[in-house]
């Protein structure tokens, strides 16, 4: 075997490699080399997907790492079989995991103890025997040497990196006369860290982002030698160190890893004695069946019998019951929990209590879900109760055995804004160019950056894309565009082993302590782990707290999960769009569905669910499927064989079921083939694959005697519906939750929208909107009371009273320490809370900006107050007697002047800024204090994020041109109207067109308004979109639906105040 | 021993063995042999290629070794070397 790179960093070296494994082995192929290595640095979160694209490319893939070890040494280590790499996994994870300051390093001890099946070369310059050496320290290289030959025996080498120089090439002379002298066979490598020559540049600007430092402050010594040369480049470089690449060839050839990719290896479950799995499965599937449906039916025996025979058959009967286990042991502790996405399809998984929604009564497919055919690990997902995630896992934890389970890593990669930041930095562009360039960017990939800055409204106005200056600057941040950065702990995803995990993955701490893969969930799906994903869901913290609140409130004992699917209330209001906080529906797109479509059952739901998805809104199915429903367009299927799949969506292909159901009634596929199909049709397929299968669905329709031209406009439909489509399984999981909290929402009003703002963050909506909503519905919203509030929202004879959880800055501990001392008697003044709380000036300045001492004096006298009771309290807990004259009963409810300063008012024509409330000169008095309205409303902006008391719009001097939101309903369709709002959020969804649409939710204090801003209006307003808190709106009112409304905005502008 | 040059020079280049001669203030040097060549990294931040270097001995009236560098297409004579 010629010449192979045994050392080399891909991006995965996180900021010290400027190539992707792709990339990399893409040159490899252009060199002809039959194999490559790839050694990032103490990790090997790379190592699958290279291993993987190798395979394809018919490379031979050598996994290793270039490791630390104790003293700060390098060490570079191939995995030469099996053995080899479970070794690697252990040794990173022990490196990773270790208590020391210098982690991750390997000592001595750990390679003692994990080396069978590795190659050690001798590492780059910071090697121990090249730096030994380099010190001249012949000595202690030779007695590094020793060690590594001792543990490696013959498969120790020593590495020799040539790098040109004005020095020429020292080190490598005197490490091949060391070797020569102690008999070790030498190894030519590159020291890989990026693909061209000219790449150093990115290498080096990488380097400078992870040492924090600028390009030009670089530590040396600087090369631009470390790119992936030819094996001719290096046979030249090493012509007078013979053998040294003949050698690479010879340890290629040594390493011979199979990683035995898609495997299963899922986690054992521990059964009773004499039970199988599969034995264990069936009796609980057959009886929970029975338990459900009050009997087994043939239908209901047939279907068990084919997924328990699928099931069996693909080897994940313990998968199952470990995650029936799961579910078990948190309902029986009371945590909610379920299943979502197409797990939910199953009747197993129905009948093992794992989902709620019944699989036979929603008509759902099994095989979306799983099928003989399928060559991957299912995956059921869970979605549990946020607030008792972690008791789940960690029952997870104590049944599987920490070594066996683990969290799974995400990694973090660059976009624009992450990219110019970094990149500027190093670069030391101006803070302000950066800032600048920053702006209005939001998930945008950096190498698109340009193309947008030519084309998006928001970006077109902005001079810093357009800089000459700046040209390069930007091309080198497209550079960098995906490249990892970091690992970060997955949000729901938990590994669990087969065996020991760090036999199998190497594990790390997250930055919070968690222990993580250095896989993320692809790698690890392609290792055949499971990963369980446990998600934590606020909406059944939420479900969970309302249920209790009116049970402990109204002494009403709710079964939500029994609660009647057919109560008229909730889907007027559903109806009426009034759906803040219920969810699933509350988004703009799915209020407005609500106004059109008119859902009046709980099927709706689900129907609503999947309509307002990229598949059917791209396919203007939406229309077409509302059309029919109206009774404004007949039925009609374009085949007869299709009445079955599409009828109950009136024709319509709403679901991905469906596409199952359509390609095996039309075409005669089995559903396992038609999964595989609607699978291959959702992924990026050229255009000739597209057509190959095309080809393929019209003959097999074309055998059952469909007309060409029918076959060819169904798979048009199914084409264009399959990548986006949604999973019934998954909506119809989902319209359980969705209608639960609609009719939470409905019948009992200020527990919900109290859950809700208890849960934030989560949804659509801020917390002052919510809080506004709550209003609406009636309830009020009464500010925190030291005496009254708790650490959540809670509800008072009918109102919500603000948690003490939403006072800017307050501390668990100080929380804890008012609910505490309230226990032992109500607080009787502002010296008595201070006494007997713990809390800093700051706290107790908010806590009395914003109400929750109002009881006891004005705000203002007390502000005043605040630090003398604090010196006193300071001094009575310290050894020293309080002073005669800090005695601070004057300060109990003496009126003090007003303190507070009236903030500035903003000069006429002034753009509003949230943070800076339009001012009225003319002050009203304040109930209890001297602070006016205006102030106050400051105060619960700046402090608990709500408007209480006003808002900040009550402040403008609107002319009567503005229509308020509420007031939007009663009038026509078509009518001009101007708003003026603060923004909630945008929203840029898939269109047909492909064009762009910016959904903006507005709100004025009477209400939200859902304004459409097409491309036309983009292009003259776009400096705005994105940029202006708060905006003056005018557009036309638009009714898609009987009860939907929106603005179809003709102008936008920042909103400005009146003078 | 050497001396810091960096002026410009005027380079005979053949496609197969590199630098044959050179002009440095108004006098022909014929390279005799290239001695060894690297490469450097530049300060790339300011739009500067990467510079190759290549050392030589070259004779005018008597031999000598110098350090020629290439940027971009431009040429100067970097050291003077004893």
């Amino acid at each position: 075997m010629s010449f192979v790179h045994l050392h080399v960093h891909s991006y995965y070296s996180f900021l010290d490699g400027a190539a992707g494994p792709a990339e990399l082995l893409e040159k490899a192929r252009h060199f002809g080399m039959s194999a490559l290595a790839l050694t990032d640095h103490n990790r090997l979160t790379g190592a699958i997907r290279f291993y993987d694209a190798a395979k394809k490319l018919g490379i031979k893939p050598i996994i290793g790492a270039e490791i630390n070890i104790e003293g700060g040494y390098h060490l570079t280590l191939l995995c030469k079989d099996m053995p080899g790499y479970s070794n690697l996994c252990r040794l990173l994870t022990a490196m990773h995991c270790s208590k020391s300051p210098d982690r991750p390093a390997a000592t001595r001890s750990m390679l003692d103890s994990y080396h069978e099946g590795l190659i050690a070369l001798s590492g780059c310059r910071l090697g121990e025997v090249p730096q030994l050496l380099i010190k001249g320290e012949p000595l202690g290289a030779a007695r590094a040497a020793g060690f590594y030959r001792e543990i490696f025996r013959h498969d120790f080498f020593i590495e020799l990196i040539r790098h040109p120089s004005r020095r020429g090439a020292p080190t490598c002379y005197l490490l091949s006369s060391f070797a020569q002298e102690h008999g070790i066979p030498v190894v030519a490598t590159n020291n890989v860290h990026h693909l061209g020559m000219r790449d150093y540049r990115i290498h080096e600007l990488l380097n400078a982002i992870r040492l924090i430092v600028p390009v030009t402050q670089l530590p040396g010594p600087r090369t631009v030698e470390q790119y992936f040369k030819s094996p001719a480049e290096m046979e030249r470089l090493f012509n007078d160190f013979p053998g040294a690449t003949a050698m690479s060839g010879e340890i290629a050839s040594r390493c011979n890893l199979d990683l035995e990719l898609g495997r299963p290896r899922f986690p054992r479950f521990d059964l009773p004695v004499g039970q199988t799995a599969a034995g264990l499965l069936r009796k609980l599937a057959y009886d929970g069946t029975v338990q459900k449906y009050g009997g087994l039916t043939q239908e209901l025996a047939d279907r068990l019998q084919m997924e328990l025979d699928t099931i069996e058959k693909l080897g994940f009967c313990s998968y199952f019951l470990v995650v029936w286990d799961i579910v078990r042991w948190a309902r029986a502790r009371g945590i909610r929990c379920q299943a979502r996405g197409s797990a939910v399809d199953s009747l197993v998984v129905y009948a093992l209590d794992i989902s709620i929604a019944d699989p036979i009564h929603y008509d759902l497919l099994f095989e979306r879900f799983m099928h003989p055919l399928r060559n991957e690990p299912p995956d059921i997902d869970l979605d549990i109760d946020r607030r008792r995630r972690d008791e789940v896992r960690d029952y997870i934890y104590r049944k599987y055995g920490a070594e066996n389970v683990s969290c799974v890593a995400t990694i973090n990669t660059y976009l624009a804004r992450g990219a110019i930041r970094d990149a500027g930095k190093a670069l030391q562009i101006p803070q302000a160019t950066i800032e600048e360039a920053c702006k209005g960017i939001h998930w945008l990939s950096a190498s698109k950056l340009m193309e947008k800055a030519e084309t998006l409204p928001e970006l077109k106005d902005s001079s810093v894309y357009r800089r000459p200056d700046l040209k390069e600057f930007f091309k080198t941040c497209a550079a960098i565009d995906g490249f990892p950065k970091h690992l970060s702990v997955h949000l729901g995803g938990l590994l669990i082993g087969e065996n020991r995990l760090s036999d199998l993955v190497p594990l790390e701490p997250s930055s919070g302590g968690d222990i993580i893969s250095q896989y993320d969930k692809d790698d690890i799906e392609r290792l055949g782990l499971v990963k369980m994903d446990l998600l934590a869901l606020p909406t059944m913290t939420v479900i969970e707290e309302a249920v209790r609140s009116i049970k402990q409130g109204r002494g009403l004992d709710i079964d939500i999960d029994k609660i009647p699917r057919d109560d008229p209330a909730p889907f007027a209001m559903l109806r009426d769009g009034k759906t803040i906080g219920v969810f699933q529906l509350e988004s703009p797109a799915q209020r407005e569905m609500a106004g059109r479509l008119l859902p009046q059952t709980f099927d709706d739901i689900i129907v609503s669910l999947s309509l307002v998805r990229p598949g059917p809104l791209k396919t203007s199915m939406d229309k077409v499927y509302l059309k029919r429903r109206h009774g404004r367009e007949a039925v009609e299927h374009l085949h007869p064989s299709l009445e079955g799949a599409l009828g109950e969506t009136l024709g319509v292909i709403l679901y991905q079921e469906q596409v199952l159901r359509v390609a095996h009634d039309l075409a005669g596929m089995s559903y396992a083939e038609a999964d595989g199909f609607r699978r291959a049709m959702t992924h990026d397929r050229t255009e000739d694959e597209m057509g190959k299968m095309r080809l393929s669905f019209i003959r097999c329709a074309m055998k059952k005697g469909v007309k060409r031209d029918v076959a060819e406009e169904v798979f048009g439909h199914l084409a264009a519906f399959a990548a986006y489509g949604f999973c019934k399984a998954h909506a119809a999981a989902y319209a359980v939750l969705s209608y639960q909290t609609l009719w939470l929402k409905c019948h009992y009003p200020a527990e919900f929208m109290a859950a809700i703002l208890s849960n934030q963050p989560m949804g659509y909506y801020p917390p002052r909107v919510l809080a506004a909503d709550a209003r609406r519905s009636g309830v009020v919203v009464l500010p925190p009371d030291v005496n009254r509030s708790s650490d959540h929202y809670a509800v008072e004879d009918g109102a919500i009273r603000v948690s003490l959880s939403q006072v800017k800055g307050i501390t668990g501990e100080t929380i804890a320490s008012i609910i505490r001392e309230r226990g032992k008697g109500r607080f009787t003044s502002l010296r008595d809370f201070i006494l007997r709380v713990e809390a800093s000036q700051p706290i107790l300045e908010n806590l009395v900006k914003v109400g929750a001492l109002d009881a006891f004096g004005k705000r203002g006298d007390m502000l005043a107050g605040v630090p003398t009771l604090l010196q006193f309290k300071r001094h009575t807990t310290s050894s020293n007697p309080p002073l005669i004259g800090d005695m601070p009963g004057q300060y109990d409810s003496t009126h003090v002047p007003d303190t507070i300063g009236a903030k500035q008012s903003a000069g006429p024509d002034a753009i509003v800024d949230p943070n800076h409330v339009i001012a009225s000169e003319t002050k009203q008095s304040f109930d209890r204090s001297t602070q006016t309205v205006r102030e106050s409303l400051l105060n619960e902006r700046e402090i608990l994020s709500l408007d209480l008391s006003a808002h900040p719009l009550d402040f403008c001097n609107l002319d009567k041109g503005f229509t308020r939101i509420k007031d939007l309903p009663a009038l026509a369709t078509g009518r001009s109207v101007k708003l003026a709002g603060s923004v909630i959020r945008y929203q840029t969804p898939p269109t047909r067109t492909g064009k762009r649409v910016v959904y903006v939710i507005m709100e004025d204090g009477t209400g939200v308004a859902d304004v459409t801003v097409f491309s036309d209006v983009q292009e003259k307003c776009g400096k705005y979109l994105f940029r202006s808190g708060w905006l003056e709106v005018r557009g036309k009112i638009q009714r898609r639906g009987p009860k939907s409304l929106s603005i179809i905005a003709d102008v936008i502008k920042p909103l400005r105040q009146r003078s | 021993m050497s001396k810091l040059i960096d002026e410009p020079i005027t380079v005979h280049v053949s496609k197969e063995s590199g630098p044959t001669a050179f002009i440095w203030r108004k006098r022909l040097y014929r390279v005799i042999n290239i001695l060894s060549w690297w490469r450097e990294p530049s300060e790339w931040w300011n739009g500067e290629p990467v510079r190759i270097l290549i050392r030589v001995t070259a004779e005018c009236k008597r031999p000598g070794i110098y350090e020629l560098c290439k940027s971009d297409s431009d040429w100067s004579l970097r050291r003077l070397l004893d």
